[in-house]
């Protein structure tokens, strides 16, 4: 493979990489809006349990993340393969 | 309670999770007096059965290292599980689990986002770092950030990096490990500090980062094993209900329902937002860290490590969750914690080993006290691995012998290296004894995402990137976060007096690290130099390489 397709090829990879990057920071930051007014409702209990939205947010998080980390590792082992 | 009262309050327990340690411990609730507590047999018998296990795997390493490379990388062999469970140790501390179980203990759910926090920097770490690093890289990030530039001024730069924020990591470890090891076991401070260095030197002067490796990978073992005893215990007597383990909380505790939602602790966003960037971004430039991706054999290998120290992570702190509202159902309102004056024994850092104790007695605390201890080792051995990496190999193999040194000297070097940074850790943890190291503790993190990250980063992703734009950015980051962190709240109020701060956030990466990113393009479009030009040049070849491995692109600098 020619240096310029090699490079055409890093920069699809490095689109990729930014975009998995920013879906990852838009999620994080998106934990602050629990100490904002647009986030007030995360406060409220899920029904009559004592669940607030807040940690299930908290626990969504964390889980939404690592599908974010096995879905890029699974489209870079296809990448490679390929 | 106005929103400064409320930084100064939490401020300490807060900073313990920002390095990650225990250390932090010295600023919370640890500080100042301690209670020593009577000598805990059970705790003392399975530590040492711990050091026992981890001297003969440093005996094992020993005869493994006879090079540069076995000792600074553990011969690049460690396998993709066995480095994310080393990261997962390397990282996940026993402040971790003492500091946001005894912040939720305090102020319930608003503690969950330094668990967030320090959680959200592995998948960044795997989409943009891992693979590059790990091609680029011999046995530091420094070799990374000098692989397109002017090798000698960046590597000076970048080993500064490294020497600040590991020496400010050291500290802070040792005076909070003095004074965690005085609470837990009855040791006086000064032995618990050299004991600490003392087995560290064992481990790593010996063993190098094949044991420092296996020690980790032990402790991980063993945080884990006794976070998820702990919450299995707590959930067995809930009914294995999660309903019921917030409703009990929410009912024992003095602030009711109020700690299963925001607002306890924190209630300004922009402090939030301040927490989050630098806890995040901290934890991508901490050279302890990025150091381990040197550790397995190939670039998958190291983003399958990232993925497993993810996973582990992951687990610990929603693990966490059941640890810390379980802390407040079977403390509160149990006087048997309390002294009479109505605080928690030890302070509130305490309250996860009150836990251990309410729910599995003597041999759980002890179990927990053990892995407390085992964590600062593993900890402080990373630290101690990275520092003599920066010395031996960063300053003295590749500027003063211009990347061609006798290599049985470099090893001598690293081994006398890591001595010294022994002895050092051990005078400056007697030195700051008695001082407020809040402020110090901040540091690393904040200083690993102004400087370090950033020069990182730029060099991988930025192809207008030069030598003098990335050593002005360095020094801004590290002259504006040091300075704002002195002239914050932690520093200007609580240690130097003063009514007011004059900047009114403790972590400052918030500001710092874009200041640090803004002047570094600044400087580098407007370098018109012959260095900046090659240096723009060397972009697409490090790119090749970075995607491809060493063996494709050789770069106009290496060739120098």
């Amino acid at each position: 493979m020619d240096t310029d397709k090699r490079l055409e090829l890093i920069r699809r990879k490095t689109r990729r990489r930014y975009v998995f990057a920013l879906m990852t920071l838009a999620v994080y930051f998106t934990f602050v809006l629990n100490w904002t007014e647009a986030g007030a409702g995360l406060g409220n209990f899920l029904g009559d349990t004592h669940i607030s939205g807040s940690i299930v947010l908290f626990a969504g998080l964390i889980i939404l993340m690592i599908v974010f980390e096995l879905i890029f590792l699974a489209l870079n082992s296809r990448g490679d393969e390929q | 309670m106005s929103r400064l009262q409320k930084t100064g309050q939490v401020a300490g327990a807060m900073l313990m999770l920002l390095v990650s340690t225990p250390a932090v411990l010295a600023a919370g609730a640890i500080e100042g007096e301690i209670e020593r507590q009577p000598l805990n047999p059970v705790a003392i018998i399975m530590f040492l059965v711990f050091v026992a296990i981890t001297l003969g795997i440093s005996y094992w390493a020993s005869r493994r290292t006879q090079t540069s490379k076995d000792f600074y990388t553990a011969g690049g062999d460690i396998t993709g599980l066995q480095n994310g469970t080393a990261i997962a140790g390397d990282f996940m501390s026993a402040a971790s689990f003492l500091g946001i179980t005894g912040l939720m203990f305090v102020g319930g759910f608003d503690a969950l986002v330094l668990a967030i926090g320090a959680f959200a920097g592995w998948p960044i770490m795997m989409f943009l770092l891992a693979k590059r690093v790990r091609n680029l890289g011999s046995f530091t990030f420094t070799d990374v950030v000098s692989m397109r530039l002017d090798r000698r001024p960046i590597r000076i730069v970048a080993i500064l990096g490294t020497i600040v924020v590991v020496l400010l990591y050291l500290i802070a470890q040792m005076v909070g490990a003095g004074k965690l090891i005085e609470l837990l076991f009855g040791l006086p401070y000064e032995v618990a500090v050299i004991s600490v260095s003392v087995l560290v030197l064992a481990y790593v002067t010996f063993g190098g980062m094949l044991a420092t490796t296996w020690v980790q990978i032990v402790k991980a073992v063993l945080l884990l094993t006794g976070v998820t005893i702990i919450a299995f215990l707590v959930l067995m007597k809930t009914g294995f209900s999660i309903d019921t383990l917030f409703a009990e909380a929410a009912a024992n505790h003095p602030k009711g329902e109020a700690i299963l939602s925001p607002g306890v602790l924190f209630n300004d966003p922009i402090q939030i937002t301040t927490i989050m960037v630098s806890m995040l971004f901290g934890i991508l430039g901490l050279p302890h860290i990025l150091m381990r991706l040197f550790t397995v054999p190939s670039m998958q290998e190291a983003k399958k490590s990232v993925f497993y120290a993810s996973l582990f992570m992951g687990y610990f702190y929603l693990a966490l969750i059941v640890v810390g509202f379980g802390t407040v159902i079977f403390l509160y309102n149990n006087p048997a914690f309390f002294s009479a004056d109505g605080k928690l024994f030890g302070g509130t850092n305490m309250a996860a080993i009150h836990l251990a104790s309410a729910v599995g007695g003597d041999l759980l605390t002890g179990f927990m006290s053990a892995v407390s201890f085992a964590t600062i080792l593993a900890v402080v051995a990373g630290l101690t691995v990275s520092g003599a990496a920066a010395i031996s190999h960063d300053l003295y193999a590749e500027v003063l012998c211009d990347g061609e040194p006798d290599s049985r000297k470099e090893l001598q070097l690293t081994r006398l290296t890591t001595v010294a940074i022994g002895v050092i850790a051990v005078l400056l943890g007697i030195l700051f004894q008695n001082e407020n190291v809040a402020f110090i503790a901040t540091m690393p993190m904040v200083v690993a995402a102004s400087v370090n990250f950033p020069i990182l980063f730029l060099s991988l992703f930025w192809s207008g990137l030069t030598t003098r734009g990335a050593i002005l950015g360095a020094l801004v980051g590290l002259v504006s976060s040091v300075g704002l962190i002195v002239v914050g709240p932690q520093v200007w109020v609580s240690v130097l007096g003063f009514e007011e701060a004059l900047f009114p956030y403790n972590y400052p990466a918030l500001f710092t690290m874009p200041l640090a990113i803004l002047t570094t393009w600044i400087v580098s479009v407007s370098d018109s130099s012959a260095r900046g030009q090659i240096d723009r040049k060397n972009y697409h070849e490090l790119l090749i390489r970075s995607e491809y491995g060493p063996d494709d692109g050789e770069l106009e600098v290496a060739k120098h």
